[in-house]
């Protein structure tokens, strides 16, 4: 389902908490709206709801996949060749660790690059509604919901004193 | 005091668009220039010096040794950066992007390290950490290097992306950064992610970088001494890194302060912080170097007697009387004093002298361990000490040419200072008055 999306930009955090507050007062829910802005603020400043992502996940599955090619090839290469060890064990250890900690942490780099570009939404498709004033200080307030839904968070953002919007109908390249 | 009073009375704003970028007046191309001339010489030399071949492995020394410098400078100092990031504190947020822009050194470096691993003979048949492994040590010491250069790029990248996105501003054509930012818009989540990203990514890289250390001094210097057998040594390697990355941040942030037009935002807090930071890894220098000394001096078997002359009082000892000196001893000494280091000019000249002092160091390890021919348990005589052609000279200033210069390419293409960090401190901080005297108040959210 398509959907429309209204972007407010407010000139300090207070008129964008303040809009915040109407938004949900309005009883918009966290996946309807999110604030943009250039640099990080505190959280909860604007009063809204903590973000949760999953990039924890991604560098334990890439340590756990690194580790286990890792003791493939070790033990593999050792076992492979048919070589006579006089009794003494086949597999050596010691570089064994070496080798298993460099693929548990190739593994865990390569997956944390990964789950940074997926949990960060990097690769979109397309920017989205977004204005360049942004990157100068303004304090962007995305709403993305039905068009009737979009007129009236416009409205609830316009009495918390947000004066200027940008509107992106559904189907026009919006996320 | 809220964070919003805080950012209401600060004075001082992050530029926006492309102003953030140092001015390049002509002084900055004539340095370009004869950084690229000097550079350009040592490649040069490095290919007369590949017509020799790569049977005589002594003849290698300084190349090994320049390596041994740029990995002890360029690849560490993002570990600067991570370090600062992960302890916090409102002084560190300068210095975090000049250090991970060295990251950029480490494209250098590999490839700098790529003819360094031939000269290295395989593990079969020696004493050595990898028992005679397959591939080893080649394939899992190319390997490991080319994690940490591509895990510090990764590193530089995803913390450049807010600032990136910052040149998007303005409202003209988009730039080449503004592209390269992609569908960053700085949402709530977006923020979240990076700064756990960073954190990871600086965890792993921090790991990586002490694990590739004690790899590169193990296989290029204690595997190939015979009866060396210093534990302490891939450690004291990795520390003296960390005390010459730490100079050469400090060095790079006063120059940029100096001449780069930023005073306004490179403070005295920054250099008051990183002289402490100084005073702690000179300290940990000696710690590590006598921890390693105190056990051979005291053993006083003939092997280990040998083994001191060949690294400490025999042919190399001005190298490493120079080193003692110049990483310990002078910078000990001024740091120990408020006035020097609280200053800017304090732990600035300090830095100098650090990184003069680990060239010296790496000299005399790496022509040592490289002018050694016999393999077996034990030393039997000492080689003379390897004194530097005008190749190898070459060799050694093309590698710092390098060095500098790629740092100067860097910061024409990417922001020198994380503004986004800046202003996220600016607006966490305020001065105000307290009795007579001004001070600078920092808000805590977290």
């Amino acid at each position: 389902m398509f959907k429309d999306q209204v972007l407010g930009l407010c000139r300090n955090p207070e008129t964008a908490a303040q809009a915040v507050e109407a938004l949900e007062n309005k009883g918009f829910s966290a996946e309807e709206y999110d604030i943009l802005t250039a640099t990080p603020y505190p959280e909860g400043t604007f009063g809204e709801s903590r973000h949760r992502h999953r990039l924890y996940v991604f560098p334990f599955v890439g340590a756990v996949l690194g580790l286990s090619v890792a003791v493939l090839i070790t033990v593999g290469t050792q076992i492979f060749p048919p070589i006579v060890t006089g009794g003494k064990p086949i597999l050596s250890i010691p570089p064994m660790i070496i080798i298993m900690f460099e693929g548990t942490m190739l593994g865990a780099i390569l997956f944390t690059v990964i789950g940074v570009i997926f949990e960060s939404r990097l690769f979109g498709p397309k920017l989205g509604l977004y204005d360049r004033r942004i990157t100068e200080g303004y304090i962007g307030l995305l709403v993305t919901s039905s068009p009737e839904r979009v007129t009236q968070a416009e409205e609830a953002m316009t009495g918390a004193g947000v004066q200027e919007f940008k509107r992106l109908p559904a189907g026009a390249g919006g996320r | 005091m809220s964070p919003e009073t805080a950012a209401q009375e600060t004075s001082l704003e992050a530029p926006s668009g492309q102003t953030w970028l140092p001015k390049a007046g002509a002084w900055f191309w004539l340095a370009t220039a004869f950084l690229a001339t000097i550079f350009a010489l040592g490649i040069l030399a490095f290919i007369l010096r590949w017509q020799t071949g790569w049977g005589d492995r002594r003849l290698w020394g300084y190349y090994a040794a320049t390596f041994s410098f740029l990995f002890s400078t360029a690849l560490t100092a993002p570990v600067v950066s991570v370090g600062l990031r992960i302890v916090g504190g409102s002084w560190r947020r300068p210095v975090c992007r000049v250090a991970e822009l060295f990251s950029l050194v480490g494209i250098l470096s590999f490839l700098w390290f790529l003819p360094l691993i031939r000269l290295i003979p395989p593990a079969r048949g020696r004493l050595s950490i990898w028992y005679g492994l397959a591939g080893a040590p080649h394939v899992w010491e190319t390997v490991a290097m080319a994690t940490l250069v591509a895990a510090g790029l990764a590193l530089l990248y995803w913390a450049s992306i807010p600032d990136m996105a910052r040149s998007r501003g303005g409202g003209g054509k988009l730039t080449f950064l503004g592209r390269l930012a992609f569908s960053w818009t700085g949402s709530g989540r977006q923020w979240r992610v990076l700064k756990a990203g960073l954190l990871l990514l600086g965890v792993f890289y921090l790991l990586m970088l002490v694990f590739v250390q004690s790899l590169f001094a193990s296989d290029f210097v204690v595997s190939l001494v015979p009866g060396s057998k210093d534990a302490l040594f891939p450690a004291y390697h990795v520390m003296t890194a960390l005390q010459t990355a730490t100079a050469l941040v400090t060095l790079t942030l006063f120059l940029l302060r100096k001449w780069g037009g930023l005073q306004d935002y490179i403070g005295p807090a920054t250099f008051k912080g990183l002289g402490r930071l100084l005073l702690v890894v000179t300290l940990l220098w000696f710690y590590f170097w006598w921890s390693g000394f105190i056990v051979m001096w005291y053993g006083r078997r003939p092997e280990e007697e040998l083994l001191l002359e060949l690294f400490v009082t025999g042919p190399n000892r001005p190298f490493f009387a120079l080193s003692l000196g110049l990483n310990f001893v002078v910078p000990f000494l001024l740091l120990l004093f408020n006035p020097i280091r609280k200053s800017i000019l304090g732990p600035s000249i300090v830095s100098v002298l650090v990184l003069l002092g680990t060239l010296f160091d790496r000299i005399r390890l790496f022509t040592a361990s490289f002018s050694m021919t016999e393999s077996g348990n034990a030393i039997t005589r000492l080689p003379p000490a390897r004194v530097p052609d005008w190749i190898d000279l070459f060799i050694l200033l093309g590698g710092l040419s390098g060095l500098a210069l790629t740092f100067l390419a860097s910061i024409r293409l990417l922001p020198v200072l994380s503004w986004w960090e800046i202003t996220e401190g600016l607006k966490l901080q305020a001065e105000r008055t307290l009795g007579r005297k001004k001070v600078i108040m920092v808000a805590k959210p977290e």
